[in-house]
């Protein structure tokens, strides 16, 4: 007889049950899940990422000299106030092997998977975001949220492998009301006690799980793939009810603020400057009060649809149709926008750094990759992609670095990030991609 | 509560035990295909089995275009996490209204005491929703796991309705009802077919884009849908409900990617007078048309590209800067002849969504016209193409044909700029959110074209081109039938069509003529065989 996972848990969690008058709840907790139970244990180290399309300008954006005393550049200005909490990576390689340059896709699907992909607007695995969820996130409420800022729930870069990206929250009110609406029990007031209602929903998502090897039953290969995600998805709502029933170890002296108002939320900058302050907030405060441990923000789709209003163009069209200026050698009206971009990285950085916890901030205690989808988006390239890693992984992680382009695949980038984040791994990506050697002078 | 839940957890086991049994009885069918509901499937199955005074709040996945549908997607996308935490919300949620004070009395039965488990009354309840919500018959296992789920429930809570309350919640979030599992049986040599409940499923959404109802179940339940008699019956009874309008509502929005209005946004300083009002309505004026002109009106399909008659509001009259009286929200209105407009092809609609936020693009509208009313998808750029000579407006080259032109002398742009390039440029009498226009930069726009030889002028030419061009009318074929069955309209053959093609045809290019002749045909319900498998279920590691 062939036992599946679920099966031989509630067996064992019956015996512990019966033998040992073991708490119901831990027994669902895997050895890594044993953690929660400690208390004083360090906080967690979690993880962002931040989406911005269309890449940078090469002569505007890479310093001159590598190592820690650069000089900050024009277009980089934005992280000044972040630079000692920041990594810079420039002349990264973006080797596709065999496979065409998907325009606006294999840029960023190569940083965030290590893997040329195969097909325009799919991921070949999982993305590094929720690589990671599966290591660091065991007992948190949301294995990861994302978040659009532009107001479009496809811009999310946070996926589970071919077309299966994860939905982002398309506005600051219902980011708000997933995180801290119904179901939300706040960890940081006194009251605290586990709602009975998470345990019946958790008993109601078993007997639905109860269905798989019934529905797994005569069909072919794809769909069994599907539905297997489908009950992946229900297995993954009843740790969430489980997770609820644990009032959240937290350290950062927070309050939660009342749901934000409805707003206009497009690919429009005024909007963009509004909208992304409030959901890198929110996105904070997710982490500090330790709601979810993965937070992906973006500002815009690959072959970024941005426009200040009055620019007929907006950013994806000036990038392909702006002249370069023969005497500054660039795209002006692009560079605008490059700047522009950085600006909303910077106010994500800004309150992820805004939150104290222990002896640091949020930041101090997390990882944010920022990655693109072009380096130089006129023409589609993507070598030299702009790739920026903040935050010191709570210690791991060393910054204050320029890294300059020593032509390593941009694979190096996300290996390292894995390695200062407790995933234990020898080798990622794939092709010329594949790495076996981090940034160790970068890691702690 | 927790002994409680350890009692529910060691009936859970013995249950999937039972579960597996069962299963291995029924291997001899084989799941066809499985397609995801859609936001409006799931809100008018609900709507249709429990009332329309049920709420449904929450947020459904987005979907992909695969093949210029939609409904492909649904064919290839699955439930992620973020996905089924709505799911399982909206479940609940549905439940409990469906099991609240208010609706009580609907229910078939009820129990013997408000405060205690009634297994009998509890498997009514489930049994009756549970087939409407599975679109078929609930095995005595599927009622036994729901009913046993309520009694527990209800005896810890003391509680009948709080009990249901769960074992409803738990059809409402079981894969059977969130994706249409259409299952096949072997049908003669190397062929497969649809189980009659399958078919009852797959004409319902088709038509109504809805559940199946009680008439069309019982239908299946008798066989009827597997004769030619019966099936024909079936048909003609779902099309000359008003619910067909819904049907081909959904099927016209998915066609006409009128979802791309959900993510346009408009330039506000150049354009002030655009808001997300008019993009409503926009939509809303094509549904409207393309309804009025299939199905009340019966008329040939082909004048949807010609056609001045159309339906305003007053946000919309405004953007069209007509003066106009209105007596009731919308009203029918007739272009005149003079201005230029040709059926949905010149409605703000399709001029907006496919365009840049401050200023129109041939390029954009051509690509998007060729695939949606010629099927012929245009292949990406090379990625390494210097654009700068399209957007340098302060050059010698004003107008974007001009710049366009240019631009097309390279070779390896030209070859797909021939091909969708005049489309587009036959509508440049048209600016980014619909309105008409002569000149640009100062000089008159050349709105002439040719495709294929074909040579034509402004969107009056376009529209007669494609209303005489025969892979239009093909191209209406193709897409009704791929979204009928939710596959990749690029991947039909055109032999698959063929029988529904012919009605079509032969009707003067009438929709319903289209749709019987499809979902008559024997091809309709067919499906591939199996892949060869071993027949161990393989368990993913998570």
């Amino acid at each position: 007889m062939k036992v599946d996972r679920r099966f031989l848990l509630r067996g064992t969690c019956q015996g512990a049950l019966a033998v040992m008058g073991m708490p119901f709840l831990d027994c669902f907790l895997d050895s890594k899940g044993t953690a929660l139970a400690a208390t004083g244990r360090p906080l967690p180290t979690r993880f962002n990422t931040f989406f911005f399309g269309l890449g940078l300008t090469k002569q505007l954006w890479i310093p001159k000299t590598g190592g820690k005393d650069y000089e900050m550049t024009g277009q980089l200005k934005p992280l000044e106030p972040y630079r000692s909490k920041l990594n810079v990576f420039s002349g990264l390689r973006v080797p596709l092997d065999d496979n065409p340059n998907y325009q606006h896709w294999s840029g960023a699907a190569a940083a965030a998977t290590g893997i040329s992909p195969t097909k325009q607007s799919e991921f070949d695995s999982k993305t590094i975001d929720q690589q990671i969820a599966d290591v660091i996130s065991h007992g948190t409420r949301f294995k990861s949220v994302s978040a659009s800022a532009a107001g479009d729930p496809k811009q999310s870069y946070s996926s589970l492998g071919g077309a299966n990206a994860l939905p982002a929250e398309a506005s600051p009110l219902s980011l708000y009301t997933r995180l801290f609406g119904p179901g939300f029990q706040d960890p940081t007031k006194g009251d605290w006690k586990p709602d009975p209602q998470a345990m019946i929903q958790q008993s109601v998502l078993s007997a639905v799980a109860e269905n798989r090897k019934r529905v797994m039953q005569n069909l072919g290969a794809a769909d069994k793939a599907r539905m297997e995600q489908y009950f992946t998805s229900v297995r993954e709502a009843e740790l969430q009810m489980i997770a609820q029933q644990q009032r959240p170890e937290i350290q950062a002296k927070v309050t939660i603020p009342d749901a934000p108002g409805e707003m206009v939320c497009n690919n429009a900058l005024p909007n963009l400057r509004a909208a992304t302050p409030l959901m890198a907030r929110l996105g904070a405060l997710a982490l500090a009060t330790d709601q979810t441990r993965v937070f992906n923000l973006s500002v815009s789709e690959p072959g970024s649809q941005i426009f200040m209003p009055g620019d007929s163009l907006g950013y994806h069209q000036s990038t392909h149709e702006e002249p370069i200026d023969p005497v500054l050698g660039f795209q002006p009206r692009v560079a605008q926008y490059n700047v522009d971009t950085m600006e909303l990285f910077a106010m994500l950085l800004k309150e992820l750094d805004a939150v104290p916890e222990g002896d640091g901030t949020v930041l101090d205690h997390s990882l944010v990759y920022a990655f693109t989808d072009q380096s130089f988006a006129k023409i589609h390239a993507v070598d030299g992609l702009p790739i920026f890693v903040a935050g010191g992984a709570s210690g791991r992680m060393k910054s204050g670095f320029h890294v300059a382009g020593d032509s390593s695949p941009v694979s190096r980038v996300g290996f390292t990030i894995q390695k200062a984040m407790g995933v234990s791994l020898d080798v990622w990506g794939k092709g010329s991609m594949e790495i076996r050697q981090p940034y160790t002078d970068l890691l702690a | 509560m927790r002994n409680f839940a350890v009692s529910l957890l060691s009936l859970t086991v013995l249950a999937s035990v039972a579960a597996v049994a069962s299963a291995e009885a029924a291997a001899s069918s084989q799941v066809a295909s499985l397609r995801r509901l859609t936001q409006q499937e799931y809100r008018n199955s609900i709507a249709d089995i429990f009332g329309k005074e049920i709420e449904v709040r929450g947020a459904f996945e987005p979907t992909i275009r695969i093949g210029g549908l939609q409904a492909a997607s649904t064919a290839v996308l699955s439930v992620t996490p973020v996905g089924f935490e709505s799911f399982t919300n909206m479940a609940d949620s549905i439940a409990v209204q469906v099991t609240g004070e208010k609706y009580r009395a609907k229910l078939p039965c009820a129990p013997k005491s408000a405060k205690a488990p009634d297994d009998a009354c509890a498997a009514q309840v489930l049994g009756k929703y549970g087939r409407l919500l599975f679109r078929r018959p609930l095995t005595s296992d599927e009622v036994r796991n729901a009913v046993k789920l309520s009694n527990g429930l209800a005896k810890s809570s003391n509680d009948f309705y709080a009990g249901l309350r769960y074992g409803l919640a738990s059809l409402i979030q079981a894969p059977d009802f969130i994706f249409r599992m259409e299952t096949a049986t072997q049908a003669g040599d190397k062929q497969y077919a649809l189980e009659p409940y399958s078919r009852a499923t797959r004409l319902s959404y088709l038509m109504w884009n809805t559940t199946p109802d009680e008439e069309l179940l019982q239908a299946a339940q008798k066989g009827e849908l597997n004769t030619a008699a019966g099936l024909s019956k079936q048909v003609d009874r779902l099309m000359a409900s008003p619910r067909l309008e819904s049907g081909m509502r959904a099927f016209f929005n998915d066609m006409f990617e009128l979802d791309t209005f959900d993510t346009v946004s408009k330039d506000s300083i150049l354009y002030p007078k655009w808001s997300s009002s008019i993009a409503a309505s926009a939509k809303e004026e094509t549904l409207r048309t393309a309804i009025d002109l299939s199905l009340h009106a019966n008329g040939d399909m082909r004048d949807l590209m010609t056609t001045r008659k159309t339906f305003l509001n007053r946000a919309l009259a405004a953007d069209y800067q007509l003066p106009f009286a209105f007596k009731s929200e919308w009203m029918p209105y007739e272009f005149a002849a003079d201005s230029g407009r040709s059926g949905v092809l010149t409605q703000v609609s399709m001029l907006s969504m496919f365009s840049h936020p401050g200023r129109s693009s041939p390029t954009k509208r051509g690509v998007a016209l060729m695939d949606i009313f010629l099927c012929e998808p245009t292949p990406a750029p090379p990625a390494n193409v210097d654009f700068s000579v399209v957007n340098d407006v302060n050059g010698s080259l004003k107008t974007v044909r001009e710049r366009l032109m240019a631009h097309a002398t390279n070779s390896t742009c030209a070859s797909c700029h021939t091909h969708s390039d005049p489309i587009g440029l036959s509508l440049e009498g048209f600016d980014t959110i619909g309105g008409r226009r002569t000149t640009e930069n100062g000089k008159l726009i050349d709105v002439s074209a040719a495709i294929q030889g074909k040579k034509f002028s402004g969107a009056e030419g376009l529209g007669k081109f494609l209303h005489d061009s025969p892979k239009y009318t093909s191209c209406v074929a193709r897409k009704v039938y791929a979204y009928g069955r939710g596959e990749n309209s690029e991947d039909v053959p055109a032999s698959a069509f063929k029988a529904g093609y012919k009605a079509f045809a032969d009707s003067g290019f009438r929709l319903r003529s289209l749709l019987k002749g499809l979902v008559e045909d024997k091809d309709f319900f067919s499906a591939s065989p199996p892949e060869p498998t071993s027949t161990a279920t393989k368990v993913a590691s998570q």
